[in-house]
């Protein structure tokens, strides 16, 4: 009997065990940070501006042993995905509700709750501001627009189309440049002053991103006046400029064009009643007294209270701060409005892109990474295909497609969003693969095909794909680079047996970022896109 | 060792009749009951108290699936032995379409009301829109409608602090049944009545104008009543939505509740109307929930915990537990909502 019962629990040891592997073995799903390492999971689907809370979540996910994956994607990738089929997340977590209720149409998000307000703000260096006139002053969006006009500002923003401060802060524009209106209707669109006003406007954006993070963080990399961000990404900003010792931020509110962030918290119902409890855990952890308090710490207002008496040193008043303030938003336009906004962004407004697609065609692409290069490229050159992700080109945007192996293969350029632009995909399906790999030669060439434009009128960017270790050295990009005199985002796209070192310091160096496209490769297209 | 294995037998046979008693006990008796419930009523139904009280007492479990009021009418009923709409025009849609309903029965009321702060509110009071009674702030409709329609802004009645013109934040009336019956409530003040089809053509433009300026709506009443205590006053300085949901707030947030009450204020519509939460038993199994329902534990519960108001003519007592200041006793001031034809215009209008 005590032998039975011996061999039972050896059984019973080695299942658990064995549940124990498979959990800690399971996929990710691609998942941009894992926190905790418990055998319950969360995953969620995040707004980047929250990867500034993962030690509060990392706290969490310790205490509970509960392991949260997060992933960061844009809060109108989140409002698509949420009416795709299946939603491979436990929970989303958008900037704002607005996205969450337009996607949401099938209802499958539940238990929704806001965990921190903070509105969508200007921060200007604060020498500048002074010079505007714009200190402890009520500022208005045309305020800020004649400064941009008259060229004493420019300013980095994300995409409206991807990113919701963007197209927050857009809306924003859009109000202002057409009086003011009660709220935008269709109709008023089409005036073709305002269209050359918002053209106008946007041509004073610097530089773009797909996502807020990462706007801040590259805004801490170059030298730039301006961003429109959330305060606390500008808090947090202006947290690591003072410790550099570097010049602040000084906020802005405008009061005719400002808009909240609401940051809800949603479960996606898959019937799973363990990972419901799990979700339910977690939020009321975020929602408690003491969570609260330490997510003030980050420069987010708490719903119901603001911001509580002991935080308000970190709301400082010398940086603009105002914790006191009533946030009074703009309405948004009613949904089919909305996107008719954004449309208008994409395809016209917003300065034209100048993409310089590198693409790797060396004899490691052959076969299945080809194959999926070629899917890739149709999601982004075939327009109709574009247009489901707000990435379609817009009239004037000049795409480049720089094949290359051991050196450059050939080069292929269309302007417009037409017949031309859609012709790159033959050249791109029908390039054949082979030799070795050099990516610094194709970078170099981009670099010369730009000395063509006048780059005042474009945001350019490369995007490079490569798949292995490149021949060459950085040496050779640099003292072209440098001649260029302009910072040319090089965003890479690490792919097969990608030397990550290289794409980094290319990245670092050029202030742009690596995407892993070993996962998914053309979402890592679609989020490139986004930042251009 | 034998003793042990007679000693895990005798378990072995303790254990397995428990299952099987708890199994056949509850097996047995209770009663599943599905069908389509407004989502306005889900922290009811949801509520042990309420659930244990089915179960003891009718043998009952109520399941449910959460759907729009008027868009269970038209839903497909295949299993579904009863709908739990939030007002009566659902009704009248499912008797024009479906005939006379097995039973039916309003089993909860509760009225349109509008929340805001209490500066906004005294802004309001000064500018003669609300006025103050035995401590209950009524708001003079047509005022408020002659504010919205001129375009008055915030700052032009002393709110500096806000930006834009006077309006009601409401749900998407094509979608939500509170942003419905307020749209029903508007149609109402227009016309100087109750809207029917001898004063539509004149009061739709007038409405659609209304709406139209308030551009995003949200489609569910809790998401908006959420938002307007946590955004603050500046992003919803007014909405609408119905008294429950303050009520309900008020008692199972108690700690919140404390902190932002002094701020809060509730304004009833002068004359307002009833959301009158209607159960429409589709079978025999159907109406079993009806005497369930209207158990008088329930419907007390259904008062001091959800807020609910359960006969319309009958003044709930203990009102001072809610801790809400300015709820009024007795709601005097009420007419009835446009026909449901006349509704289905509205709604069409505005979609």
């Amino acid at each position: 009997m005590k032998r039975i019962i011996a061999l039972l629990l050896l059984v019973s040891a080695l299942l658990m065990s064995c549940t124990g592997c498979y959990f800690e073995g399971s996929d990710d799903g691609g998942a941009d940070t894992v926190l905790g390492n418990g055998r319950s999971v969360l995953r969620i689907v995040s707004g980047s501006e929250n990867a500034e809370l993962e030690p509060i979540l990392e706290k969490f996910a310790q205490k509970e042993n509960i392991r949260i994956e997060m992933t960061y994607l844009g809060s109108l990738d989140i409002m698509r995905l949420l009416s795709e089929d299946n939603i491979p997340y436990d929970a989303v977590w958008p900037a704002s509700s607005l996205w969450l209720t337009v996607g949401d149409t099938n209802h499958r998000v539940k238990h929704t709750e806001s965990i921190s307000i903070t509105p969508v703000v200007f921060g200007i260096r604060k020498n500048l501001a002074e010079n505007l006139g714009f200190i402890n002053q009520e500022v208005s969006v045309n305020d800020l627009l004649k400064a941009i006009q008259n060229g004493s500002l420019s300013f980095c923003m994300t995409s409206a189309t991807q990113s919701n401060s963007g197209a927050s802060a857009y809306i924003g524009f859009l109000y202002a440049l057409l009086g003011n209106p009660e709220v935008i209707n269709s109709e008023d669109l089409q005036s073709e002053s305002l269209k050359n006003q918002m053209r106008d406007l946007l041509s004073g954006v610097d530089r773009s991103s797909g996502s807020s993070d990462w706007l801040k963080n590259m805004f801490l990399e170059g030298n730039y006046d301006a961003m429109v961000n959330y305060e606390c990404l500008i808090i947090q900003a202006n947290e690591e400029l003072e410790a550099r010792g570097e010049e602040p931020l000084y906020v802005v509110y405008p009061y005719d064009g400002l808009s909240l962030a609401d940051s809800p918290l949603g479960y996606v119902d898959h019937n799973d009643d363990k990972k419901e409890t799990a979700f339910l855990k977690l939020q009321e952890y975020l929602l408690s007294t003491d969570v609260q308090n330490e997510i003030q710490r980050t420069g987010r207002r708490s719903s119901y209270t603001g911001v509580s008496e002991e935080n308000k040193d970190i709301f400082r008043s010398d940086w603009g701060l105002q914790p006191d303030r009533v946030l009074s938003p703009i309405k948004m336009p009613a949904a089919d409005v909305l996107f008719e906004c954004l449309n208008l962004y994409q395809t016209d407004f917003k300065k034209p892109s100048l993409n310089i697609y590198c693409l790797d065609y060396s004899g490691s692409m052959s076969g299945d990474g080809n194959e999926q290069l070629v899917k890739a490229m149709e999601q982004l050159l075939i327009q109709e295909n574009a247009a489901k992700n707000f990435l379609q080109a817009s009239k004037n945007e000049v795409n480049i497609l720089i094949p290359f192996n051991s050196g450059v293969i050939t080069t292929y350029t269309a302007t417009g969003a037409g017949d031309e632009l859609e012709a790159l995909y033959e050249k791109v399906k029908n390039q054949p693969v082979g030799g070795g790999t050099n990516m610094y030669a194709a970078a170099v060439q981009g670099l010369k095909m730009l000395q063509d434009f006048d780059l005042s009128q474009y945001t350019p960017a490369i995007i490079l794909l490569t798949d292995g270790q490149s021949g060459g050295s950085i040496y050779d990009f640099e003292s072209v680079y440098t001649q260029l005199g302009k910072e040319i985002p090089v965003f890479s796209i690490m792919f097969g047996d990608a030397d990550e070192d290289q794409l980094e310091e290319l990245a670092q160096y050029t202030n742009a970022r690596v995407f892993d496209g070993r996962d998914n490769l053309t979402e890592a297209f679609q989020t490139v896109k986004g930042y251009n | 060792m034998k003793t042990k294995l007679l000693g895990l037998g005798i378990l072995a046979i303790v254990v397995i009749s428990a299952i099987v008693y708890v199994w056949y006990s509850s097996g047995q008796t209770i009663t599943e009951i599905h069908g389509y419930v407004g989502g306005e009523k889900i922290g009811l139904l949801e509520d042990e108290e309420i659930q244990d009280l089915l179960k003891d007492r009718y043998k009952l479990a109520i399941d449910y699936t959460k759907l729009g009021s008027i868009d269970m009418i038209t839903a497909d009923v295949e299993g579904k032995n009863f709908l739990f709409p939030s007002n009566q025009t659902a009704l009248e849609l499912y008797e024009q379409a479906n005939g006379e309903p097995v039973k039916s029965e309003i089993i909860l009321n509760t009225p349109i009301v509008l929340y805001t702060r209490s500066a906004v509110a005294q802004a309001m009071i000064a500018e003669g829109i609300v006025s103050i009674s035995d401590g209950v702030y009524s708001v003079d409709m047509k005022k408020l409608v002659e504010a919205i329609e001129s375009g008055t802004t915030w700052e032009e009645i002393g709110l500096s602090q806000l930006y834009g013109s006077i309006s009601v934040g409401t749900t998407d009336p094509t979608k939500s049944n509170s942003g419905n019956m307020f749209a029903g409530l508007l149609a109402n003040t227009l016309c100087n009545g109750v809207a029917d089809e001898n004063n539509l053509n004149e009061i739709l433009p007038r409405l659609q104008n209304i709406f139209q300026k308030l551009g995003y709506m949200e489609s569910s009443s809790s998401d908006l009543f959420d938002q307007f205590l946590k955004t603050g006053m500046g992003a919803k300085p007014l909405i609408a939505g119905y008294e429950n949901q303050l009520l309900e707030f008020a008692v199972n947030n108690a700690e919140v509740w404390e902190q932002v009450k002094k701020d809060i204020v509730m304004l009833y519509p002068t004359p307002t109307v009833w959301s009158s939460h209607v159960y429409i038993s589709l079978d025999e199994s159907g109406n079993v929930g009806i005497d369930a329902l209207l158990d008088e534990d329930i419907q007390r519960i259904a008062w001091e915990k959800h807020g609910f108001r359960t006969g319309v003519y009958d003044v709930p007592t203990g009102a001072e537990n809610f801790g809400v200041s300015g709820l009024a006793e007795e709601i005097t001031q009420v007419a009835p909502m446009p026909d449901a034809n006349t509704m289905e215009q509205i709604i069409q209008a505005l979609q």
